[in-house]
């Protein structure tokens, strides 16, 4: 294997390693051959079906889009952009006529009507206009690919390895994709600093270099790649002693990164903790630079079991933790059971709810339980001798509940006490917000609690009414509804005013392009996924809160969505 | 007919986004609407058409309406084309 470099543009910096994966580009693939006379209508047919089925396609991909609220708000006019081009009559008629003129395949059929379309698009003067072309060979890809019969969709990264997707070039609805899939950095032969590619790669956070004009013809699938996006450079095959040298020069930024504190260009301290689910995940979180876990997930016990977890055995779990972080902070959640988490082994679970998120759940269960709630709270309190534990309610609507929970978690400290165990006595006592209720009558839940942690996952659904996984109605789950936006404000604000310590840590909090819109609205608490810690740091390192107030309160005041989403894209810019 | 000579300001002319923008608000009306640059024609209403007019930053399109909703139109797609990528 011969080593060799490829030049380019990177647009988005840092070092990548890994195995390319190629995208296969069906505009280069496409095989002629002729249609007997009587299969002519069967032919135009099928590339009628194969528009159709793009254009279901752009559309599920507009829609997820809108929900996830992942993506830079252009790319929904870049779609609509690529939807309008696949029904124009130049494309979803004019092949047709040559399929009956020439008794030639769709395929061939397409593919030439596309290229009269370059050829028209490469007489105009303007270059930026004459650049448009590449949005006719987009849609013209995709619409051959379902006629060849491949997925439009990207293949999808390899979990274990680190890869680097290498393309030709990639449309508005393959980096949307790219959200979905955990690419190390992309290559692509075409592009520039405003590309799709780019966009999408500096707002993921991962090396990107485009222009490489023919990366994709040069390198083979599976090939190691170094992606140096500072550097504009690209190294296929490199050998021992360079992959040694970039290796040590990743891991020395990284670790520069893990060991700098998360600080604003104005000065503003933020925490950026990490969510975990087992006492394994302890290692990553160290490994990320979190100051401590904003979110211990408690469900993790009934896991793979028969019957409930002893107090002992839930005792060494949380012990284990708390001591492994050596005085970082450990927030543990109560079960948040019932709901999607059902366990039929579970007494109090057995019957089945007619609306599961709405009845016996997470603190209701609990308050239902107290026995099986009163083990969990002498577990956490023993592990709170061990190290800096707080404990976290889920669920809560009321400050009934939060009283009910306080009482139960005093009657614990007075077993143990008896018991002659030791525990930190002060340990304090959080309420996760992910009712509107909680949000709206706040006053209470303030006065009571000595932290709070927005749960936006469950907020987004009980506010809008929207359960995630009904496939009916997932569309209209939208992080950035304005509803959504002015509950979160009126937390953050209220938790502030009163000086009580709030968090957010639903997905959104490891969402980066969200991180600016939290950081104005005053959060400086974040708790998310160890892996999102490094790029969020990242993101929290390169924004001036005083200079994106001003637009913070625009977005806070705005009830238009269209606007919101330009509003949210210029926060990003 | 109604006849309008309207001259780009945005900086990329009738880029993608715009053409998409004319072409959705020309869906709105009855009216045959043409946007002429030069020699060139095209219909308001197929995107690739406008895009081919290659209208860049400085250019001037002739807009013509002719139809029952000839002024509303007129009015609508001069909007898109004097204002291009103004959303607020």
């Amino acid at each position: 294997m011969i080593t060799f470099a490829l030049h380019g543009i990177g647009v988005s910096g840092g070092i990548a390693i890994g195995r390319a994966q190629l995208v296969s580009h069906a505009t280069l693939e496409v095989a002629h051959y002729t249609v007997p006379a009587a299969r002519v209508d069967q032919e135009i047919a099928r590339l009628d079906f194969a528009v159709d089925e793009v254009q279901k396609e752009l559309t599920a991909l507009h829609n997820t889009m809108m929900r996830s609220g992942e993506v830079p708000g252009e790319f929904g006019a870049f779609l609509d952009v690529h939807w309008m081009i696949l029904n124009d009559p130049t494309i979803a008629e004019a092949p047709k006529r040559i399929i009956a003129e020439q008794r030639c395949n769709a395929e061939w059929a397409l593919t030439q009507q596309m290229n009269v379309l370059i050829d028209q698009f490469d007489q105009i003067e303007d270059p930026y206009l004459r650049e448009r072309k590449a949005d006719v060979v987009q849609v013209v890809e995709r619409v051959l690919k379902r006629l060849m019969g491949k997925p439009g969709s990207l293949p999808s990264a390899v979990a274990e390895e680190r890869t680097i997707l290498v393309a030709h070039d990639l449309s508005p609805a393959d980096v949307i994709q790219f959200k979905q899939h955990h690419f190390a950095a992309f290559l692509t032969d075409l592009g520039g600093v405003t590309s799709h590619t780019a966009i999408v790669a500096r707002s993921l956070a991962v090396p990107a270099v485009v222009a490489t004009h023919n990366a994709r013809q040069m390198i083979r699938d599976g090939e190691m790649l170094i992606v140096d996006g500072s550097s504009h450079v690209v190294i296929v095959n490199p050998d021992r002693a360079v992959l040694a040298e970039y290796r040590l020069k990743q891991s020395e930024k990284l670790k520069r990164l893990r060991s700098k504190p998360a600080e604003t260009l104005d000065g503003q301290r933020v925490m950026l903790n990490a969510n975990i689910e087992l006492p394994g995940d302890l290692a990553q979180v160290l490994d990320s630079g979190a100051n401590g876990v904003g979110l211990f997930r408690s469900e993790f016990l009934f896991l793979n079991r028969y019957g409930l977890p002893s107090e002992d055995e839930q005792f060494e779990a949380y012990r284990a933790v708390a001591a492994g972080l050596s005085g970082k902070p450990l927030t543990i959640r109560t079960f948040d059971l019932g709901a999607d988490k059902q366990k039929a082994d579970l007494e109090g679970l057995a019957r089945v709810a007619p609306n599961p998120a709405l009845g016996l759940r997470a603190v209701r269960f609990c308050l239902a339980e107290p026995k099986l709630f009163g083990t969990q709270l002498r577990a956490i309190l023993r592990a709170s001798h061990y190290g800096k534990v707080r404990i976290l309610i889920p669920m809560l609507a009321s400050v009934a509940e939060i009283d009910a929970t306080i009482a139960l978690i005093d009657e614990a400290k007075e077993n143990l006490r008896e018991q002659g165990e030791p525990f930190d006595a002060n340990v304090p006592i959080g309420g996760m917000i992910e009712i509107p209720a909680a949000v709206l009558a706040m006053g209470g839940f303030l006065k009571r609690l000595d932290f709070l942690s927005i749960g936006t996952n469950d907020l987004i659904q009980y506010t809008l009414a929207v359960d995630r996984s009904d496939e009916a109605v997932s569309h209209l789950y939208d992080p950035l509804h304005p509803a959504i936006i002015k509950l979160i404000a009126l937390a953050i604000g209220g938790a502030n005013k009163a000086k009580v310590p709030i968090a957010v840590c639903g997905e959104m909090a490891g969402e980066v392009l969200m991180t600016r819109l939290l950081l104005g609205l005053g959060l400086r608490d974040f708790s998310m996924h160890p892996a999102h810690v490094p790029t969020v740091k990242q993101r929290v390192l390169g924004s001036d809160v005083g200079a994106i107030k001003p637009l913070v309160e625009r977005i806070k005041r705005t009830d238009s969505p269209a606007k919101l989403a330009a509003l949210i894209d210029k926060l990003n810019a | 007919m109604l006849v309008r000579e309207i001259r780009l300001r945005h900086a990329n002319g009738l880029h993608a986004r715009v053409a998409a923008r004319i072409v959705k608000v020309s869906g709105r009306f009855r009216s045959r609407i043409v946007l002429c640059v030069g020699e060139r024609r095209a219909s308001a209403r197929s995107i690739m058409a406008v895009l081919m007019l290659a209208a860049a930053f400085g250019a001037t399109v002739r807009l013509e309406t002719e139809g029952p909703d000839e002024l509303a139109a007129m009015e609508a797609v001069s909007a898109v084309l004097v204002a291009p990528g103004e959303r607020k």
